[in-house]
């Protein structure tokens, strides 16, 4: 288990098609660190944190997730991190269960059915975790994310936006995980505009 | 943390299980295949009436028609996880090879469930004879999993592509051509009390493992850039 986990952005820039999200983006996130990253809608925070996830590619530039002195494959780098964002889409034609022990199967993890109990108790889905999730509100989707979230117990987080569609219970939820990620020693990479989920910062960059 | 390591294989099959429990719950592929199926025999039995059709010309119709109720609905695989979002989730914690080799293995589940349904009502409405059921059966399967395995392999190419459901048919039909020929020809054959050649049943199975390899190679790129 790698538990010395650092990000490490080189010169990161993107631009689509003639417009220039962001340039010259350099910074380091280590284990038990939070980067929280802000800037008015359209200013690249999610695609910013896509291209951590490698979900999308910069335009010049590199990431490295490295730990051990060993730069981690995009492989290896999609293994230990966990991803909440609007983009994440979860199966409607399963249930929240259904879809927290598929997603953890994939990522080779073995949940039984206990543990997903407690991760669904945890986020507030006990009652609702086998209705199907077409069923569920948006707030419900959200905390199925965070049980999703608690279940992968990955090693860097990406956060975009986590409070949307979270009433106020939600949002102490959201604050205590992001606690209790830092404690558990995970690098959290947070994209908000949220002033509360900002205060977690070590780090913090605008952008503009 | 209470994680056990869980291997490739593992992966392949919550992936199959996973789209079959959609499938169940939803039956998109499988209305449409089905009514395709049996509609296509439905209207061909009435044209022709009592008459016998040759051999060929109804291994040919056979074939077709299983070639087509993939065309309707094996493509779902991708083109479903593209249009519904839920594809980014899947490319983040899912590895690519045991996404295709899920969405191979149920593409394979649903075209051999569907030609057992098919071959009783093409025995019935065409009036057919099989002599050689064993070997019949070997054909089958061996050209089912040639169309599943071309047919998976071009859903991942036209799942995020305009007009998707045209370009899906065309670059699946030269991929699968030559399987298909040997699968009409050894039909053909067993149609006409004539034992298909070994020569016939081992090109399909082994055109079955390069389009397989060959999928495996390209998918990567596919699903990662």
């Amino acid at each position: 288990m790698y538990r010395d986990i650092s990000v490490k952005l080189v010169d990161v820039s993107k631009s689509i098609g003639t417009r220039v999200l962001f340039t010259g983006i350099n910074l380091v996130v280590n284990a038990g660190q939070c980067l929280v990253i802000t800037g008015p809608n359209g200013s690249g925070k999610s695609t910013l944190l896509k291209i951590i996830a490698g979900l999308n590619q910069p335009t010049t530039g590199a990431i490295q997730i490295i730990s051990n002195n060993k730069q981690f494959d995009a492989e290896e780098r999609r293994a230990c991190l966990g991803l909440i964002s609007p983009e994440i889409i979860l199966y409607a034609d399963l249930t929240g269960r259904e879809n927290i022990l598929f997603f953890t199967r994939l990522r080779k993890i073995r949940c039984n059915e206990h543990q997903i109990e407690g991760y669904c108790q945890k986020v507030g889905l006990a009652i609702d975790k086998d209705q199907l999730v077409r069923t569920y509100s948006t707030g419900m989707r959200q905390r199925l994310k965070l049980a999703l979230m608690l279940a992968m117990q990955p090693l860097l987080w990406l956060l975009d936006e986590p409070s949307s569609n979270l009433d106020a219970d939600g949002k102490r939820l959201i604050a205590q995980m992001i606690s209790n990620g830092l404690e558990q020693n995970a690098a959290i990479i947070i994209a908000t505009n949220e002033p509360w989920e900002a205060e977690h910062a070590d780090y913090k960059i605008e952008l503009a | 943390m209470p994680t056990i390591r869980l291997n490739l294989l593992n992966c392949i099959w919550a992936i199959m299980m996973k789209d079959g429990l959609c499938e169940f719950r939803t039956r998109y592929a499988v209305s449409a295949l089905f009514m395709f199926a049996l509609i296509s025999l439905a209207s061909i039995s009435m044209s022709i009436g009592a008459a016998s059709l040759p051999a060929d010309l109804t291994a040919a119709l056979l074939w077709v028609l299983l070639f087509f109720c993939a065309m309707a609905g094996l493509s779902r695989v991708f083109v479903q996880e593209e249009e519904s979002g839920t594809i980014i989730a899947l490319q983040l914690y899912g590895s690519g090879q045991a996404v295709l080799f899920g969405k191979l293995l149920f593409n394979i589940i649903m075209l051999l469930a569907l030609t057992m349904l098919i071959i009783p009502l093409f025995i019935l409405f065409l009036n057919v004879d099989i002599y050689h059921w064993s070997i019949f059966i070997v054909v089958l399967i061996l050209g089912d999993i040639g169309i599943a395995a071309a047919s998976t392999i071009t859903a991942a190419m036209v799942a995020k592509t305009q007009g998707k459901n045209a370009l899906f048919t065309v670059l699946t039909f030269p991929i699968l051509l030559p399987q298909f020929l040997s699968s009409i020809s050894a039909t053909a054959k067993i149609l006409m009390n004539v034992k298909p050649d070994i020569s016939d049943i081992l090109f399909m199975a082994a055109y079955n493992v390069v389009l397989m390899i060959a999928s495996s190679i390209v998918f990567d790129y596919l699903w990662y850039d």
